[in-house]
């Protein structure tokens, strides 16, 4: 049983590693949002996996889980609508010509 | 195969393919793939959910990741200056500093992962419909609060992802 929590608990690591080069590496807002998207996934599968094999009897682990996916909607949200804001004075979503936060 | 042998390998073929479709949405140039390659990610979580016993959240999973991308697909092809990756552009930048931050991250959650002493794992889990049942008592009693405020905290970013997204009146007026 130590095995799985192990293979859930290392596909959270792998999946943070990938989303943090992910929201490093990439210029363009939508991709930085994807790596985000990743790092909270990795959150999410590690909350699930300490729910499942350590406490399964604990229903607020399940309400973490929750949360989490509640964060995953409103960090896209924003982004999305920033995302706009952006190209409609600017005309593109490239970060790397993002030196101000003044619309 | 026992039960619990199937569920490993399970767990391990699910979690290779949420990892490996992570690294493709990277790797494509196409940017529709890279959501594409996101919406397997996000469903091989989902399934390694199911995996684990948690049915609710599983399919809470599949489901709410294949509506958000879906839409990511769509403001990809909007807000892309080129969503085919036919035009060979690079949208990348620090490559090198990235791959070290990402590859230390990863280390450092490993060794979480593996020096503690997690002591004695649960065998088994209550039923789907006792889970479910658990979940909405928690919900409307001890953890009601952050519940509403989970709601308030959709709404306000509703609100105010409009707010950012609208012209503003006096603009569109000139």
């Amino acid at each position: 049983m130590i095995l799985e929590l192990m293979i859930a608990l290392s596909v959270g690591a792998g999946l943070f590693g990938v989303g943090l080069y992910g929201a490093l590496s990439q210029t363009n807002l939508v991709m930085i949002i994807m790596g985000v998207e990743l790092i909270l996934a990795a959150a999410l599968v590690n909350v699930v996996a300490f729910w499942r094999y350590l406490r399964p009897d604990e229903p607020a682990a399940q309400m973490f889980a929750l949360i989490i996916m509640v964060v995953m909607a409103v960090e896209m949200a924003v982004a999305f609508g920033v995302a706009i804001a952006r190209f409609r004075s600017r005309g593109s979503v490239e970060m790397e010509e993002a030196r101000e936060l003044k619309g | 195969m026992t039960g619990m042998t199937a569920q490993m390998v399970f767990l391990a073929f699910f979690g290779v393919a949420a990892v490996w479709f992570g690294i493709v949405v990277f790797r494509t140039r196409s940017m529709v793939r890279s959501a594409l390659a996101l919406l397997f990610s996000q469903t091989a979580i989902g399934v390694m959910f199911l995996v684990m016993q948690a049915e609710f959240l599983g399919v809470l999973q599949i489901m709410m990741m294949a509506t958000e991308m879906s839409v990511m697909a769509i403001f990809m092809v909007m807000f892309m200056m080129d969503p085919g990756g036919m035009g060979e552009m690079n949208m990348t930048h620090q490559k090198r500093l990235s791959l070290w931050v990402g590859g230390i991250g990863l280390l450092a959650a490993l060794a979480v992962v593996l020096l503690p002493d997690w002591g004695l794992v649960a065998t088994s889990v209550p039923s789907a419909q006792a889970q479910a049942e658990d979940l909405g008592r928690e919900l409307l009693s001890r953890s009601m609060l952050i519940f509403q405020s989970a709601g308030l905290t959709i709404l306000t970013a509703m609100v105010a992802a409009t707010m950012v997204a609208i012209v503003p009146n006096a603009e569109q007026r000139k």
